[in-house]
């Protein structure tokens, strides 16, 4: 193993400071009916608070979120009001990699040395998301209208093809055998559910419930609805959309919100709960699969970033990724020679859904904690975006200089 | 308890008779207006407002005007409003005086006028008010012609505009009277006399008063119907340390968990009473919130880290901002919390509460039964902040202090007093709401809060057991004539636990009753005595046990227990049928089943004994409590009732379900009560009162909806 040099010296995630909501299928919860600004920084308070984080505490906010939201123009500042902390910031956006994106930034923003305490907060909400009118001269309707959410799944203007097609040409690239391809997803429920079994996923994500204009209840986001057990057998037998793609196959529409911190090295001791467990940056990469390739771009991104640190797979104690089709995790074995058995031993977005913001930050808590739990050691986490981009980052988690 | 030397509160001019002896200071003392024993052997009030106003505003023929300086802000133009229509009748002008450009408090106070006094009175009032302004140096020319008299200053708390200010009304007007409504500053920084209300300024009694020797304008303000409170001259007064003081604990909660402005509101106001965020945002933020930061700015440099404001308030007093969010952020996350963080916010709120109120104690602010007092009638306080911390005990306030040290170490380094919480067994502490005074012969039992609960039975059973260990056979139940302006019936918060629990509601129906029998039955005399200008509900409940009810002319007697709906489960299904001729049993039904309260004098022979002028009703009722007089006490059938009606002709239908439930079982309550003997009806209108306590009608009546207002916090 080479040597590694961190990637922001200064920064530092302070262990348990974390939280995520539970992530219900769209349309399925609550969380179908709010202002998900609004709810974020609200709950972003709340978990805050269940992990004795006093909110002024924060000196900057980084958000993320992918589908407009009333009043996102006025960005990260409103959201921070809605938490009740009076604090700039500002909003940042890469489609499915926002949440990855996202807290890089907020170690961008320690290392740079101005602020001690950065909150990092994701959300989106998919359902009912806003329409969007656009007057377009060079179109022959002259204005165009675009469902966020799905229009966009539809229809990436720069190849003009959906990302489930992206899904079976990679599969088709690849030679893909579909039966691998269930195989991979019959796996991912099960780590799923007994993560959730076993309790691991009482420590990352959080119970809200949600109040109606009256004040009155309107409803407890505990669970990831929409998510059920499912069967080998029952994959099998499932239509295939595109190659190797069927719906048990594929990460469904969610909801959610997920925050963390990342403070200076004095900050983290002062804030964590395990003041002796360390959270560093280790190094990030970006890499664009061509046209129509999305979900092989994760891989080369971690190959990129491996090979960049002088780190193999060997070297990395903990693995998960956002990843919206199975496919990704058979084209991810591939091309990294990393059998896709060693990712995701709590879960993945595959199973529980996909918010799009916060995905990749629930993907880094669980990966985190994850860690923690082995003793500290290398977290990789990774995922694709719009547009066929693949990330990538590393983390090291140490214990009192034990990693 | 002995009957023990009459303690004098510390700002008090207490008017010791040698003859009278009291569980503890009657709090009309400390208006050295004497005790209320004294009232009734003297047959008359101790003063009144015509001699009064004539003391402070000249005689009829040269009577000088009041002014109200910084009129159009919130508190002046209540106050002018206020009293503006108590002192017009006398012939006091009123001058709201303030800048040109200020905007216009006083109109705004209009509609509330006409829905007081009508339009006619209404009119009248503001005629009699001048509005001048003035450019905060120089006064205008035509004050001069108004004779001021009395200053009511109640500008931006500044001190040094405030003493320049003064000075300039000094300089123009040599001998005029000055009272500072300030809520923080002390007469000795100010120079001047304080007379601090509390909100909301039109229709809140209550005057915290600092005399720096005998004068006149107490009293005057007790004369006028109002209830000065005498305390000591200390920073912020009794209201603020305990307001603010709540404010700021609230405010460190939110800030050690995040908790946002408007949960912690709805949690204080469960356990405690009031919603201070709230309280802040309808006063208007721009200026509540100054003034709190001042009275904790001014505490903080006085006494420590324990009042220091929160960086949150420091900002506040700047913007005005409101605590709550705005409408299109209602809140959207609730707060459920686990039985851990109940008590940690519990300790987060009580301990420093606990801690002023100590400080406060050991400085002798005031009469217990006032500090007591002041949290209830100003500040939201279900219970008093002696009550509350009586309840717990001392180990408990101490325990509760100390843990909240261990959350806010720097508070643990400011005054803390556990010593003053020593005397909690004698009866300045044991009786906050009821005290006793007898002179060998008579006693008089006062009650000073205006409803009735369990903490007043308990005083009231203590003070019928002093009277009796005093061997006192006579006696006379009344108000306090001070705190007490009027008596409302049962407090219904008492009865929240009674709709879950059978036992709660038997405890309460059973208790209070046996309570007011006690006044039937342990007493050769007993003689109710009505004051103010209404009894209702539980009052009424116990004062008709008493062998007579003698009550002041225009006083107002209900139950409104149907509108509710609860049963009147201290005997009212029963009792009054039994005192009174089977004609007038359809009265005594009519108001049971519709709520409508009738006047004393409407109800003489039936309900009320006596009536008249307030001083005719003294000398009435002292008469009959020492024998003389030839009043017939109106007897009681204590056997089977026969013939009860069961319905009241003409009587208007119900207007919901539940009042409709509501009259079955106070009919139900009254036939089964009356079937059988005075004995036996006890204690089953209690469980019958207890069981409709438990009842779908009366959980989703008001009291229903009230305890699920503040258990869903």
């Amino acid at each position: 193993m080479k040597a590694t040099t961190t990637m922001f010296p200064r920064a530092r995630i302070p262990y348990g400071t974390w939280g995520s909501s539970y992530f219900p299928a769209w349309q399925s919860s609550p969380l179908a009916e709010v202002n998900i600004g609004q709810f974020a920084g609200e709950a972003m308070a709340r978990i805050l608070g269940m992990r004795r984080v006093p909110k002024h505490e924060l000196e900057y906010l980084v958000i993320g979120s992918t589908i407009p939201w009333h009043w996102k123009f006025w960005t990260a500042p409103l959201v921070a009001s809605c938490m009740g902390q009076r604090i700039p910031g500002y909003h940042v956006e890469q489609a499915c990699a926002t949440g990855l994106q996202a807290v890089l930034l907020g170690g961008a923003e320690v290392e740079s040395g101005s602020k001690d305490v950065v909150g990092v907060l994701t959300f989106d909400r998919t359902s009912d998301s806003p329409v969007g009118v656009f007057p377009e001269r060079r179109s022959h309707q002259r204005t165009q209208t675009i469902a966020d959410v799905w229009d966009n799944f539809g229809f990436d203007p720069a190849t003009g093809k959906a990302m489930i097609a992206a899904a079976g040409m990679t599969a088709r690239k690849y030679k893909i055998d579909r039966r691998e391809v269930d195989d991979i997803a019959a796996l991912r429920y099960q780590q799923y559910f007994e993560a959730k079994d076993s309790g691991f996923l009482d420590r990352v994500l959080v119970p809200l419930d949600l109040l109606n204009v009256a004040g009155r209840p309107l409803g407890r986001v505990d669970d990831d609805t929409g998510v059920r057990q499912i069967s080998l057998g029952a994959l099998r037998a499932q239509r295939e959309l595109d190659t190797c793609v069927t719906s048990g196959t594929q990460t469904h529409a969610s909801d959610g919100m997920a925050t963390l911190l990342v403070t200076s090295p004095e900050k983290a001791r002062e804030l964590s709960p395990r003041p002796e467990i360390q959270i560093r940056f280790v190094g990030k990469s970006e890499a664009r699969a061509e046209p129509s390739l999305m979900p092989e771009a994760p891989a080369l991104a971690v190959r990129k970033l491996l090979e960049r640190l002088g780190l193999t797979v060997h070297d990395v104690k903990v693995a998960k990724n956002h990843n919206p089709f199975a496919v990704n995790d058979a084209v991810f074995t591939k091309v990294t020679g990393w059998h896709w058995k060693d990712l995701n031993h709590t879960g993945c977005s595959l199973v529980w859904g996909h918010p799009q913001g916060p995905t990749l930050t629930r993907v880094l808590i669980e990966a985190l904690e994850e860690a923690v739990d082995l003793g500290g050691g290398y977290v990789l986490v990774f995922g694709c975006a719009a547009g066929d981009v693949g990330i990538a980052a590393l983390f090291e988690v140490s214990e009192g200089g034990r990693s | 308890m002995t009957p023990t030397a009459r303690h004098l509160a510390p700002a008090a001019g207490a008017t010791v008779t040698a003859t009278t002896n009291a569980m503890r200071t009657p709090t009309l003392e400390t208006l050295g207006l004497g005790g209320v024993l004294d009232l009734f052997r003297r047959g008359a009030l101790p003063t009144d407002a015509g001699a009064l106003v004539e003391r402070v505003f000249g005689r009829a023929n040269e009577r000088g005007s009041i002014v109200i300086s910084g009129a159009s802000g919130i508190v002046g133009a209540g106050k002018t409003m206020q009293l503006g229509s108590r002192l017009e009748p006398y012939g006091v002008r009123t001058v709201a005086l303030d800048f040109p450009g200020a905007p216009d408090g006083i109109g705004r106070q209009y509609p509330g006028l006409v829905q007081a006094f009508g339009r006619q009175g209404a009119a009248r009032v503001m005629a009699n008010i001048i509005r001048l302004t003035y450019d905060g140096r120089r006064l205008p020319d035509e004050l001069k012609a108004l004779k001021p008299r009395f200053l009511l200053e109640a500008i931006p708390e500044i001190l040094e505009i405030k003493r320049e200010h003064y000075r300039v009304f000094r300089e123009a007007f040599p001998g005029i009277e000055i009272r500072s409504v300030t809520s923080g500053f002390p007469a000795r920084e100010l120079g001047v006399g304080i007379a601090h209300p509390a909100f909301p300024h039109e229709i809140n009694k209550v005057y915290e008063t600092v005399e720096s020797g005998p004068s006149a304008v107490p009293q005057l303000l007790w004369s006028l119907g109002l209830i000065p409170v005498p305390v000591s001259d200390d920073w912020s007064f009794v209201l603020d340390v305990l307001f603010c003081g709540i404010t700021l604990a609230a405010l460190r909660a939110h800030r050690a968990t995040n908790m946002p402005y408007w949960k912690v509101d709805k949690l204080v106001r469960r356990r405690v009473g009031p919603n201070p965020f709230r309280a802040h945002d309808a006063i208007g933020a721009q200026g509540a919130d100054f003034l709190t930061w001042s009275c904790l700015h001014h505490l903080d440099e006085t006494y420590g880290a324990l009042f220091t404001p929160t960086p949150e308030l420091v900002e506040r007093k700047q913007t005005g901002q409101n605590w709550y969010p705005p409408d299109h952020f209602r809140p959207l996350v609730d707060w459920t919390l686990s039985d851990a963080e109940l008590d940690d916010f519990e300790v987060r709120i009580l301990g420093p509460v606990y801690q002023m109120t100590a400080l406060m104690l050991k400085e002798r602010r005031g009469h217990l039964a006032h500090v007591n007092a002041i949290g209830e009638l100003c500040a939201q306080f279900r219970k008093g902040v002696l009550v509350m911390m009586r309840e717990a005990g001392p180990e408990r306030v101490v325990k509760t202090v100390e843990a909240y040290h261990r959350l806010d170490p720097a508070a643990a380094k400011s005054a803390w007093h556990p010593e003053s919480l020593a005397d909690m067994g004698t009866p300045e502490w044991q009786q906050l709401y009821v005290n006793a005074e007898h002179d060998g012969t008579v006693g008089v039992v006062t009650i000073s809060r205006e409803s009735y609960g369990w903490d007043v039975d308990r005083e009231l059973n203590r003070a019928l057991d002093w009277l009796k260990g005093a061997r006192i056979r006579r006696v006379i139940v009344t108000g306090d004539f001070h705190l007490s302006t009027q008596m409302v019936g049962a407090d219904t918060a008492e009865f929240f636990d009674a709709l879950d629990t059978l036992d709660a509601g038997l405890a309460i129906t059973n208790g209070w009753s046996r309570t007011a029998r006690r006044l039937w039955d342990e007493f050769e005399v007993s003689v109710a005595m009505v004051p103010g200008k209404r009894c209702l509900g539980g009052m009424l409940e116990l004062l008709m046990h008493c062998h007579y009810l003698v009550a002041v002319e225009d006083a107002r007697f209900g139950w409104p227990e149907i509108t509710l709906p609860v049963l009147p489960g201290m005997e009212g299904c029963h009792w009054p049928l039994r005192r009174s001729k089977r004609d007038d049993w359809p009265r005594v039904l009519r108001m049971l089943l519709t709520g409508e309260a009738v006047r004393a004098r409407d109800a003489l022979g039936w309900l009320v004994d006596a009536t008249g002028p307030i001083d005719e009703a003294l000398r009435t009722a002292w008469d009959l409590a020492n024998g003389r007089g030839s009043l017939p006490r109106r007897g009681l059938e204590s056997g089977v009732l026969s013939e009860v009606p069961n319905d009241v002709p003409g009587l208007e239908p119900a207007d919901s379900p539940g009042s409709a439930a509501g009259r079955a079982a106070i009919v139900a309550c009254m036939m089964q009560s009356c079937a059988v003997d005075a004995t036996r009806a006890l204690p089953l209108q209690a469980k019958l009162a207890a069981e409709f306590l438990t009842s779908k009608p009366c959980r989703d009546g008001r009291v229903g909806a009230e305890a699920a207002r503040l258990r869903g916090a």
